[in-house]
């Protein structure tokens, strides 16, 4: 399938946050309750359409935990987009989140557009980290924020795509360099069909494995 | 952190290869130094540091030829084609030499070896480190320590037409290359070494794309199979990673030095040592080997199918369905994949059911199979108290486990929400029965959840996944009338719908509106069955439709004209019902029943019988019940009209019986007068003793039916009051008519006391006179009679016996004189000349001046013969005749009793005497 623009994403944050189920509910609209943790680095494709233009999202699922930080970190290179995730029932995944900032700005370029998410908000009674001090870290920090359940499928889709629209947007307004690769965007390659081949792999979002 | 590792599991058992023939451990390359592996079409393939090349089939036989001088160093079996590609040295120094084997063909008892090619990049000679043959046959690319690629096309098994080029020049040792056709045509080599990765698009120039800054060592590259997309996997020490020719994929994080990687049907085996400091420094297995661990990674499902320590792994063989293990102190494992059975059974050990599932489904396992676990599944969550999650699971056997099995596990549980959601799984799945309508219908009145019902029921374009006749009842039951409404509505139950609109909700303006809208047969037939209903509570509205639909009906909704007769291509057929069908609708309801009958017999003249009788019937109860004289007089004239009208086509009897109940007289008159019964009409008037109009009836009627007159004479006769007028009037017309024989009259006023003499004293002196001159006139004729036929007689004796002188002087025919010859007749007598006679007669008997005459009296007798046998006539006209006796006679005369035919020649013969 052929799409005007290809976007690079990564998913960060602390294990356990369910950066996978929020990818897995994006891509096969499925939940996974067991906790498998990822082990490296793991792909997800999907598209979706903004202002009638078809755009294929690729995916990057990072392992949170603290020992594959050097591994991950090497795949934040060229992302146009970053779903920053914490866990509102886990104070302590709110509070690394200075931590991931850090490292995400230091390791992709400056105009990479970053999404808070506070996830698993169909926990309500467990929750620990109130919505107000989620969108106060994010205002502080220039992101933009949203409450989210990789569970019931709540504000996942929207996640997912009002970070396209952000990044879009900064196409429209001139901020990208949409020839570098290194912004994490491709133009799709309409004009040329023979090299349409080479977006192979998980085109049709259906495939979470880690394939590309 | 050795625990951040996928979970373990043993799906392979792990076997030493032993000789089928003997038994025994397979050791028969104990003592050969292996340098190279390779297999495939179901034999492994080594090679040794003397040159030599060993097979070993199936059945574990041992072959060996020497193929080298000096050394084999790679070996390349193809896969779909039976070929061999090996580099090794035949002479001393570095000079590599490639040759490819068809195994097929033997020359001298050994493969024969079709190729032979130096491999040396430019000038130098240098050692291969990897190569790699692409199945088509057309490339073959070979790397050397000196970081040069040099690339082969052009067919493989032949020195000629292959042309080679130089298609990379690093710095460092090539340690891995591997082909990758994407698309159609682009084909890639990815070329590894030890510190870069890259791929060359060789249909593209060569261009490069640098996918990695690091490369790896030698053995640890490898393809995947489709199902990961044939990516290039390079296993590094801190990951294994996936490459596509455009840019690097997802990796693993799996720690530790890695010795090996190969890849077997979505497996990656990884051969490698642990590098982290264990407490017993370097393990070492038999012979002081050191020991490494092969693992096997399910790369989709994220798992890990094997792990185990072998001495020394020297090569890992992927073939004929299994993975074979060559381990240091030259022996062979095998490791047979189990069945998926008992895969499965291990997950559900430890219930990891989604990992069984993922794991059947890679597995292509069969639907039950599938099933099998999602209900085993669901069943470990409902026990473990997770109802949301267990009924997900229950939810995706719909269709092949029995519902039942899951309804009443929530329903015992009282779970309703769960429930609701698995019903209405059951009917988004189309094998919901009526029962599970009923329940879910149940469940959502229960949860009293409006919103759901309504989607369940309202929602347009939705395939209808349920019973819908079901659905309406229960709505209806459980009082969601509106809903069960808008069901029947929307699916043209019109029953139900009028059932609902008329029994519950009571809004009959609208059922009727509904049945407006009907097709014809569903108007009729609903109307028969709610008619009574909605005519109590909506007469006017129900008239109107009545008259709509026994007259020309077209559904309202319907243009008024349709298509098809606006086509012209077939007359639209009026549609109408017998409107006699609805009366009894209209019960207690005369008034409209008026109307409707009145608007019926107007467009409809020719109504039945059952209209025109019913709507008399009407008239005259309501002619009746009127008081006030002067509509009653109106009423009577309507009535009238009615019976009047020449369509109306009532039943006169039954009408009759009507105004006679009724008491209707005019009426009564005009259907006696209709039905000719003047007898009646007489007999009305006597009961009534209106003697006038028994009068004019005779007189009117009386020559229609002349019996009219005899029963007003008795009738007079026996009054008792004095009605010598009318007696006298009757008894005159009788006479005038002569209806009756003056005995009988006499007979009938006798009768009666009241008639006196003096009545009838002038009719019967004028009748006594008249019988009087009667018998004087019969004598006198007898006499004339009997005179006539005395003279005959006497005339007939005098022919008989007395001589006839003929004394003619001329000829009767042409008045000359007569003259000899001549012919004489008795009758008159005439007499006439021969030749006259010859030339006038008919025949030489017969006279014939008298023949015409003759003639017509033998005509009557003939015809009053004829007429004897007319025996039926006879009786009848006997019987009908005032005076049987005369008719009788009359017959006599005719000759009817007669036994023998009386007419001869009798009268010629008379007349037949020629003189001649
Ligand atoms: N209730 C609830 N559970 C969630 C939600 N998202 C994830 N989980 C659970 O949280 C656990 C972790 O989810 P993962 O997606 O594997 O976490 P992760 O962020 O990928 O973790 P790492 O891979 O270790 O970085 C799993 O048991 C999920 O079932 C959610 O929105 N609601
Ligand atoms: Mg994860």
């Amino acid at each position: 399938m052929s799409y005007a623009y290809l976007f690079k994403y990564i998913i960060i944050g602390d294990t356990g946050v369910g950066k996978s189920c929020l990818l897995l509910q994006f891509t096969d609209k499925r939940f996974q309750p067991v906790h498998d943790l990822t082990i490296g680095v793991e792909f997800g494709a999907r598209m979706i359409t903004i202002d009638g233009k078809q755009i294929k999202l690729q995916i990057w699922d990072t392992a949170g935990q603290e020992s594959f930080r050097s591994i991950t970190r090497s795949y934040y290179r060229g992302a146009a987009g970053a779903l920053l995730v914490y866990d509102i029932t886990r104070r302590d995944t709110f509070n690394h989140l200075t931590t991931w900032l850090e490292d995400a700005r230091q390791h992709s370029n400056s105009n990479m557009v970053i999404m808070l998410i506070g996830n698993k908000s169909d926990l309500e009674a467990r929750r620990e980290v109130k919505k107000e001090e989620g969108e106060a870290f994010a205002r502080e920090h220039g992101l933009i924020f949203m409450e989210t359940s990789a569970k019931t499928a709540a504000n996942v889709e929207e996640a997912f795509i009002n970070t396209a629209k952000e990044i879009y947007q900064k196409i429209q307004d001139g901020v990208f360099d949409i020839n570098n690769e290194a912004n994490g965007i491709k133009i799709g390659p309409q004009h040329s069909p023979a090299s349409q081949s080479l977006n192979v792999g998980g085109s049709g979002g259906n495939q979470g494995g880690n394939c590309c | 952190m050795a625990f951040l590792q996928w979970r373990r599991f043993n799906f392979f058992d792990k076997e030493p290869v032993k000789d089928p023939a003997t038994d025994q451990i397979f050791d028969q390359l104990k003592d050969v130094n292996v340098s190279a592996c390779t297999s495939g079409r179901g034999q492994l393939i080594v090679g040794d540091f003397e040159g030599n090349l060993y097979f070993i089939n199936r059945q574990m036989e041992l072959t060996a030829f020497r193929a080298y001088e000096i050394r084999v160093t790679h070996l390349l079996q193809l896969k779909q084609h039976n070929l061999l590609i090996s580099i090794g040295e035949d002479e001393p120094g570095i000079n590599p030499l490639i040759k490819v084997w068809n195994l097929e063909k033997m020359e001298r008892g050994n493969p024969a070896c079709t190729r032979l090619t130096r491999a040396i990049p430019g000038n130098k000679p240098t050692p291969v480190s990897a190569f790699t043959v692409h199945e088509n046959l057309n490339f073959m690319a070979v790397g050397f320590e000196n970081g040069i690629v040099l690339l082969y096309k052009g067919d493989v098994t032949r020195e000629r037409h292959s042309k080679s080029r130089i298609v990379y020049e690093g710095n460092k040792c090539v340690t891995g290359l591997a082909f990758k056709t994407q698309g159609k045509q682009d084909l890639f080599l990815f070329v590894v070494t030890e510190n870069s990765t890259v791929a060359i698009n060789l249909t593209a120039k060569d261009q490069q794309t640098l996918l990695e800054n690091t490369g790896a060592s030698i053995g640890c590259i490898t393809m995947s199979d489709a199902s990961q997309d044939n990516q290039l996997v390079i296993g590094r020490q801190d990951a294994v990673y996936f490459y596509q020719p455009d840019g690097r994929g997802p990796c693993l994080a799996f720690e530790g030095l890695k010795l090996q990687l190969h890849w077997f049907r979505g497996y990656l085996i990884i051969v490698g040592r642990e590098s982290k400091t264990l407490p017993r420094a370097p393990v070492l297995g038999p012979h002081g080997m050191e020991m490494n661990t092969v693992t096997v990674y399910d790369i989709q499902n994220k798992f890990i199918a094997y792990s185990a320590p072998y001495p020394q792994v020297i090569d890992v063989l992927c073939e004929s369905g299994s993975i074979f293990i060559f381990t240091g102190d030259r022996k062979l494992y095998q490791l047979q994949e189990k069945d998926t059975q008992s895969k499965l059974e291990m997950l559900f050990k430890k219930n990891n059911y989604a990992l069984a599932i993922s794991l059947a489904k890679s597995q292509q396992l069969d639907q039950d199979g599938l099933i099998d676990i999602f209900t085993q599944y669901g069943d470990h969550l409902y026990s473990k108290g997770d109802h949301d999650g267990a009924i997900d699971q229950y939810i995706k056997t719909i269709g092949k486990l029995e519902a039942s099995y899951v309804i009443r596990k929530f329903l015992d549980a009282q779970r309703i929400h769960n429930l609701t959601k698995y019903l209405q799984a059951l009917h988004m799945s189309q094998t919901a029965t009526e029962e599970h309508t009923t329940l879910l219908l149940n469940c959502y009145t229960k949860l009293k959840d409006v919103s759901k019902l309504d989607e369940f029921i309202m929602t347009k374009n939705r395939a209808v996944d349920f019973d819908v006749e079901t659905a309406i009842n229960v709505c209806r039951q459980s009082g969601y009338c509106a809903h069960a409404l808008a069901l029947a509505e929307k699916h043209r139950k019109h029953e139900h719908y009028l059932k609902i609109q008329i029994e519950d909700i009571k809004d009959y303006q609208k059922a009727l509106q509904y049945i407006g809208k009907l097709d014809f047969e569903s108007a009729e037939s609903n109307l028969k069955q709610y008619g009574k209903v909605l005519m109590n509570e909506v007469p006017k509205q129900t008239t109107e439709l009545l008259k709509r639909l026994c007259t020309d009906y077209k559904p309202t909704d319907k243009p008024l004209i349709d298509q098809n007769s606006l086509d012209g291509t077939l007359p639209s057929k009026i549609q109408k019902a017998n409107a006699e069908e609805f009366i009894h609708i209209f019960v207690n309801n005369s008034s409209k029943l008026t109307e409707f009958l009145e608007h019926m017999i107007e467009v409809q003249p020719n109504s039945s019988n059952l209209v025109y009788n019913t709507l008399l019937e009407l008239y005259l109860h309501d002619m009746v019940h009127e008081k006030d004289i002067s509509t009653r007089v109106d009423r009577e004239r309507k009535t009238l009209d009615l019976l009047k009208n020449p369509d109306a086509n009532y039943d006169i009897d039954q009408a009759l019986i009507l105004c006679q109940m009724n008491n209707f007289k005019a009426g009564i008159l005009y259907l006696y007068e209709k039905a000719h019964l003047y007898q009646q009409i007489l007999r009305y008037h006597m009961e009534h003793l209106e003697h006038l109009h028994v009068i004019e009836t005779c007189k009117k009627f009386g020559q229609q039916d002349p019996q009219l007159w005899i029963q007003a004479l008795s009738y007079f006769a026996c009054k008792e009051e004095y009605c010598k007028s009318q007696l006298m009037e009757v008894l005159s017309h009788i006479d005038k008519k002569n209806l009756l024989p003056p005995l009988m009259v006499i007979q009938i006023l006798a009768h009666h006391s009241t008639a006196t003499l003096s009545v009838v004293k002038d009719y019967i002196v004028r009748h006594l006179q008249l019988e009087n001159d009667q018998i004087a006139e019969d004598e006198r004729l007898i006499k004339q009679y009997r005179e006539d036929t005395e003279k005959k007689r006497t005339k007939i004796e005098e022919l008989k016996t007395s001589a006839k002188v003929f004394q003619a002087s001329k000829c009767n025919i042409c008045s000359h004189s007569l003259e000899l010859p001549s012919v004489h007749f008795l009758c008159e007598p005439h007499s006439y000349h021969q030749h006259c006679f010859e030339s006038y007669a008919e025949n030489d008997m017969e006279c014939p001046v008298c023949a015409p005459e003759n003639r017509k009296i033998m005509d009557i007798i003939r015809a009053q013969e004829q007429s004897k046998d007319i025996h039926e006539f006879f009786h009848n006209q006997l019987e009908r005749a005032p005076d049987g006796f005369s008719v009788v006679a009359d017959y006599f005369g005719r000759g009817v009793f007669n036994k023998v035919t009386l007419i001869t020649d009798q009268h010629s013969k008379t007349s037949n005497a020629s003189t001649r």
